[in-house]
């Protein structure tokens, strides 16, 4: 277990490596560099931004910068901001990651708390109302791209309603503690739902249909043979098999919540890490881009790791080769 | 017993207040003030007065560092330079209560203000305002990521002590406590406009080496930020909440308010936080955008100050190309340019600007909330002039006349007019993405170049970076561009963006009698008096519209929100966040 | 809805009756009997219908605009009144889902092309160039789509659909990549496979012949699926300002002209049919894939 542990993270230095490489020639390649876009307010002497490009080593070969970049990383420093003038980025990301993270999780807890109980007990009882209405919503949450459903729910939560803040992550500038963590939590409900919505709708119906199966396979019906009840095997056998695939579906999944957070981040005026990945690509930051591509990249690949261990866990059918 | 169950009600009450006020998150907060006056009329003390700002400030909030719009908005309430400008845009006595310039002006000495207290309580002195230019000039500030070098460029010695050669800083003087000279190298026709910088604290600064000055505190947290202004900036929320409190010891006197705060706030929502008054205004540096306009209009205690901005849009013309020699070692030399030809004769110019529905553009994309303008000098300032300036009133019949003339004539009946030499002729025309309006603007303009025969090739928008580094590096292929330019409110001269050699002139537009206009204007000891300057540009500007790199399309109309129950506003033509100290509110 | 999602008794049935017909044959009669498949099927032409004859539904050009008639309320021949730059919205809803709809179907074609082929390489000969493909897929996969495609786009001068689509192919293929792979491998050590290459068939005629065909279900049901998540993809895209770029309609553009409140507020003529044409096409090819997934397999629940 150990070993294979070890054998998977020796795996990820090449392909970060190489994805650092993709990145860092993708970014550079992009047209424009960090000043071309600053460069509305006449008063400010160009001079002065060909200077700084110098002084940066912008002007310097792509490769040149890509080594000048990764040996700074491998002093486990991830530079400054060129955009947010000299600031570090590990500051910078620091705060907004944890903000994704905070947003991220809670919207994988509603999915979970939503989706779990009612695709079980869609399964126990299909065809009842509310299997109906929970299909209808598993369809419908496909649907409905995600911004358009932040939207609405800021039309109506937030502004009509007045229930839940439309922006941010928190209103009182002084809350601490408990207040605080309301506060955030508070915020947090209209983009965790915006952001959860797909997935919930996947899970659900995931959920359902892997109970379904399992409840109708052989081993089940042996169970239920030896007299268990249905409750007891419902939660036993059925849904210990049924998590297996969600937790897969999980792994794989992360990027596809990120991918979600940078667009319901950007409707909510949420200041994660999707907002600034925009802010960052759009001014040419290169170190900050980097930097979230950098954290993505071993996030999503430990993830993935993560989900193979859980999976092993729960099933312990399956071992590492 | 019945005190006990009143109480009991109370609690009651507050407990349905305390939900509701959670419900409605924040809509309960109190703002009002918190004593009122006894007379009609006379300023209440207290209140909180809330803002919004749809795109959150870097978080640069020190004057010699900052870059955008909105940290600017942020700074003009705590920083305050020597000078400041007036509703009719001169220059009027702020930190420095008076000034006195030699007859060449090669120098100005400024009385400063005594008593004034920086935030943490220390005295201003003429050391900071030494220290601010020293700062500026320092071999570092540029290496540190600072850009503000016009401000010192023209200083005494500026060269030398910038390239290190000496430490001896000429350029501002200490002559006692309160007095401090600037010294020039030449006769300087803007003194008041390079010595009205924002001033920044010595004793906070003294000890920062320049590089970390932008990574400091006292550059970026809430409650280390210093200057002299009417507010200090004590929290902050980084990108939601900007909150500023009271300077108790603001030298103009104890600001009526506890407290301003910025919240930042997405467009799209701005006009709903209005309507539940859970902001009092909208202001620096966008206001609420035209199509808005109407849905805050209805609001009621709500009103719209609606002023033009500074700055404009306009659909330039390449007119020459640069060398691609120059290109790859940064120059601008006008001897290595080459014509294109493609829209080389004037007339096509002139037809181009008068197919273009200038005012429908005005009416429709901006709800009639702007202008159309034929200079790129502002309208408020006194160097605009709309003499001998050629007005391109909408005019499809007018534009086919003068293309007619031209030679371009449409030969093979495609509906599209060839060159005089019977060849294609496609037009490439450019925008960048970022601007609504802008964005909308390209294929109405497309759509109305064809109403005259002419083709064009409307190309994929770009967003601003992207675009930026094509319109200067590689614009070969370049015919028809969108761009706008922000413009200073202190003085009107376009040389950096229209005399040939200016990197930004976009154009590549290269007229030695402009250039000359442009050089003359400035030209000291003529240019001292303003007339002078005004007589100059006026030519200028004439001449500008007839050989036409660039056809102005219009100003908008900024349009800043204040809710009336806040009194005392006082705005300027470019801002109303102006003498914040006397805001107040009436509930 | 129940026979989406429950095809248990089905099974017997079909399992029963079925001598004569063949596989595909018995596919579509299961089909059939699903009424969302089918109600989606319908709803699904009748939007491609729409918009193919598009130009018989509206006289206005959807890319021209009118300076007199900006944001103007349904009437005087806008059927759905005119958006902010004067063009109508009738003619922009249909010319818009054309372009949407084939940008769905595109992108689904490109990414099934590149994840057949990768998948089947890797899956029918393993190896070296399964662990390339592999790696390959790992890489696409190690950042989130999103940003990756963010990236891509920066790079980019001129956005048109074929790029646009180009661009969706090449940062989701993995995903289709594995999901074939695996279906590959688990086929790999099958009698009629080893015995057609002992028959000294061609690599590519076995592919062609014994893999594929034995993969078609769930690759069909995967490509409908995929296809619907590319609308919603693209309508995504342009909300952030890196879908098509404008004055090109597509759903996604004219949905993220509700941007604002006043728009969702006032002007529902402006957002509501491009939602529900968004809505509409998305869950008819939700209903048809589930139903050709139930037809294909009538015994899966698994995917």
């Amino acid at each position: 277990m150990f070993q294979y542990l070890i054998r998977r993270i020796l795996v990820f230095i090449p392909m970060l490596f190489l994805l650092t490489v993709i990145i860092f020639g993708l970014a550079k390649a992009a047209p424009g560099d960090p000043f071309t876009g600053k460069i509305l307010d006449p008063s400010i002497d160009p001079e002065v931004y060909e200077q700084r490009k110098e002084e940066l080593g912008l002007n310097d070969p792509v490769p040149v910068q890509y080594l000048h970049w990764v040996s700074t990383v491998a002093k486990g420093d991830l530079g400054e901001s060129i955009t947010y003038n000299g600031r570090s980025v590990t500051d910078l990301i620091g705060e907004r990651l944890m903000n994704t993270v905070y947003l991220g999780t809670f919207a994988l807890a509603i999915t979970l708390i939503v989706a779990i109980p009612i695709g079980l007990y869609s399964a126990k009882y299909p065809y009842s109302m509310l299997d109906y209405s929970a299909t209808a919503f598993g369809f419908i949450g496909l649907a409905v791209p995600n911004f358009f459903f932040g939207l609405i729910a800021i039309f109506v939560f937030a502004i009509s309603f007045g229930w839940f803040p439309a922006q941010g992550t928190v209103s009182s500038v002084d809350a601490t503690g408990f207040g605080l963590v309301m506060d955030r939590l508070h915020h947090m409900i209209l983009p965790g739902l915006t952001l959860g919505l797909a997935g919930t709708a996947t899970y659900m119906r995931y959920m359902r249909s892997e109970v379904l199966d399992v409840l109708g396979s052989d081993y089940i019906k042996t169970a239920k043979a030896k007299g268990m009840s249905e409750t007891s095997i419902l939660y036993k056998h059925t849904l210990r098999n049924a998590i297996i695939p969600i937790i897969t579906l999980l792994g794989f999944e992360f990027g596809a919540l990120l991918s979600g957070a940078v667009i319901t981040e950007q409707v909510f005026n949420y200041p994660g890490l999707g907002t600034l990945f925009i802010t960052s690509i759009t001014n040419r930051d290169y170190p900050v881009v980097m930097a979230i591509n950098l954290l993505l990249g071993v996030t999503i690949l430990f993830g993935n790791l993560l989900a193979d261990m859980l999976y092993s866990a729960v099933d312990p059918r399956i071992r590492y080769e | 017993m019945r005190k006990n169950s009143s109480n009991k009600t109370a609690l009651k009450m507050k407990f349905v207040a305390l939900i509701l006020m959670l419900a409605a998150c924040g809509n309960g907060e109190d703002r009002g003030p918190t004593s009122t006056a006894g007379a009609q009329g006379e300023p209440n003390e207290g209140g909180i007065v809330v803002g919004a700002m749809e795109t959150a400030p870097t978080g640069m909030f020190n004057p010699i560092f900052y870059e955008e719009g909105y940290d600017e908005a942020i700074l003009r309430i705590t920083h305050e330079g020597l000078v400041g400008q007036n509703e009719d845009l001169e220059f009027i006595p702020k930190l420095a209560k008076s000034w006195d310039m030699n007859e060449d002006q090669t120098s100005i000495t400024f009385q400063l203000e005594e008593g004034v207290k920086w935030h943490d309580g220390e005295e201003f002195t003429a050391e900071d305002v030494v220290f601010t230019y020293q700062t500026m000039s320092d071999p570092d500030y540029v290496k540190s990521g600072g850009f503000r070098t016009e401000y010192v460029q023209d200083l005494k010695g500026y060269d030398a002590y910038n390239t290190g050669e000496t430490d001896d800083f000429e350029g501002v003087v200490e002559d006692d406590k309160y007095t401090v000279t600037f010294n020039f190298e030449e006769p300087n026709v803007t003194p008041l406009y390079t010595a009205g910088f924002q001033i920044i604290p010595k004793h906070v600064f003294d000890d920062i080496p320049i590089a970390d000055i932008p990574k400091s505190d006292a550059s970026l947290k809430g409650g280390s930020i210093i200057g002299t202004g009417p507010f200090k900036l004590t929290k902050i929320v980084d990108r939601q909440q900007y909150v500023f409190e009271r300077n108790d010891d603001y030298w103009q006197g104890k600001p009526h308010l506890d407290k301003i705060v910025y919240k930042i706030v997405d467009e799209a929502i701005m006009t709903g936080l209005l309507e539940n008054g859970d902001i009092d205004f909208v202001a620096d540096p966008n206001g609420v955008s035209p199509a808005d306009y109407k849905t805050v209009k209805k609001i009621k205690d709500m009103q719209i100050i609606e002023q033009p901005e500074f700055g404009n849009q306009f659909l330039g013309f390449k007119m020459n190309h640069r060398s691609s020699s120059d290109i790859e070692s940064r120059t601008i030399n006008p001897d290595n340019w080459t014509v294109n030809e493609k829209i080389a004769d004037p007339k096509v110019r002139q037809a181009i600007a008068y197919a273009v529905n200038r005012e429908g553009i005005v009416n429709g994309l901006l709800y009639g909330k702007g202008k159309k303008t034929n200079s790129t000098i502002a309208q408020q300032f006194w160097a605009y002039s709309e003499d001998g300036v050629a007005d391109y009133e909408y005019d499809v019949e007018k534009a086919t006349q003068l293309l007619d003339e031209a030679g371009f004539i449409d030969k093979d009946g495609d509906g599209f007019r060839e060159n005089p030499d019977g060849e294609k002729w496609v037009l490439n025309l450019d925008f960048p993405t970022g601007n609504k309006i802008r964005e909308r603007s390209a294929p109405l303009i497309k759509q109305q170049l064809e109403e005259a025969g002419i083709q064009i090739n409307m190309r994929q928008p770009k967003e601003m970076t992207a675009y930026i580094d094509g319109l200067e590096n590689r614009d070969s292929d370049w015919d028809l561009y969108l761009l706008g330019w922000a413009l200073s409110s202190h003085d009107p001269d376009p040389a950096s963006l229209w005399s040939a050699t200016a990197p930004y002139n976009y154009s590549r537009w290269n007229n030695p009698e402009a250039d000359a206009l442009l050089e003359k204007a400035m030209k000291a000891p003529a240019a001292f008096e303003q007339e002078n300057r005004a007589e100059v540009y006026k030519e200028w500007q004439a001449l500008f519209s007839e050989d036409l790199p660039a056809l102005f399309l219009y100003v908008k109309d900024n349009l800043w929100v204040m809710s009336d129950r806040v009194e005392g506003i006082d705005p300027l033509p470019f801002t109303i966040m102006n003498n914040t100290h006397e805001w107040w509110v009436t509930r | 809805m129940q026979n989406s999602m429950n095809e248990q008794p089905s099974m017997g049935a079909a399992r029963s009756k079925a001598k004569p017909k063949s596989p595909f044959q018995l596919s579509l009669r299961r089909f059939m009997k699903n009424k969302l498949a089918v109600i989606g099927v319908i709803c699904l032409i009748l939007i491609i219908l729409a918009t193919v004859f598009a130009p018989l539904l509206t006289k206005f050009d959807p890319e021209r605009g009118d300076l007199l008639m900006v944001d103007s309320a349904p009437g005087n021949g806008h059927l759905l009144g005119t958006d902010s730059s004067g063009r109508d919205n009738w003619a922009r809803l249909l010319y818009g889902g054309r372009i949407s709809l084939i940008v769905g179907f595109s992108a689904m074609l490109f990414t099934l092309v590149i994840g057949v082929v990768t998948g089947a390489v890797s899956g029918y000969y393993g190896g070296k160039v399964d662990s390339v493909i592999m790696r390959a897929a790992d890489l696409v996969l190690a950042l989130p789509f999103l940003v990756l495609a963010l990236t891509i786009i920066a790079l980019l001068d001129n956005v048109t659909i074929g790029v646009f689509v180009t661009i969706i192919a090449i940062t989701t293929w993995p995903t289709l990549t594995r999901l074939i792979r695996g279906a590959f491998l688990s086929l790999r050590e099958e009698e009629f496979i080893t015995g057609a290459k002992a028959l000294g068939a061609s690599d590519l005629r076995i592919i062609c012949k014994h893999f594929l065909p034995n993969a078609v279900g769930p690759i069909i049901v995967n490509a409908t699926l995929m296809m619907a998540t590319m609308i919603i993809i693209e309508s995504g895209m342009s909300f952030i300002g890196m879908g098509i770029p404008q004055p090109t309609p597509t759903w996604g553009n004219m949905l993220s002209e509700a941007q604002n409140l006043r728009v969702l507020r006032d002007q529902p003529e402006i957002w509501l049919p491009p939602g529900l044409g968004i809505l509409l096409t998305v869950l008819s090819i939700n209903f048809i894939g589930d139903g050709l997934r139930d037809a294909f397999d009538p015994k899966s629940n698994r995917r």
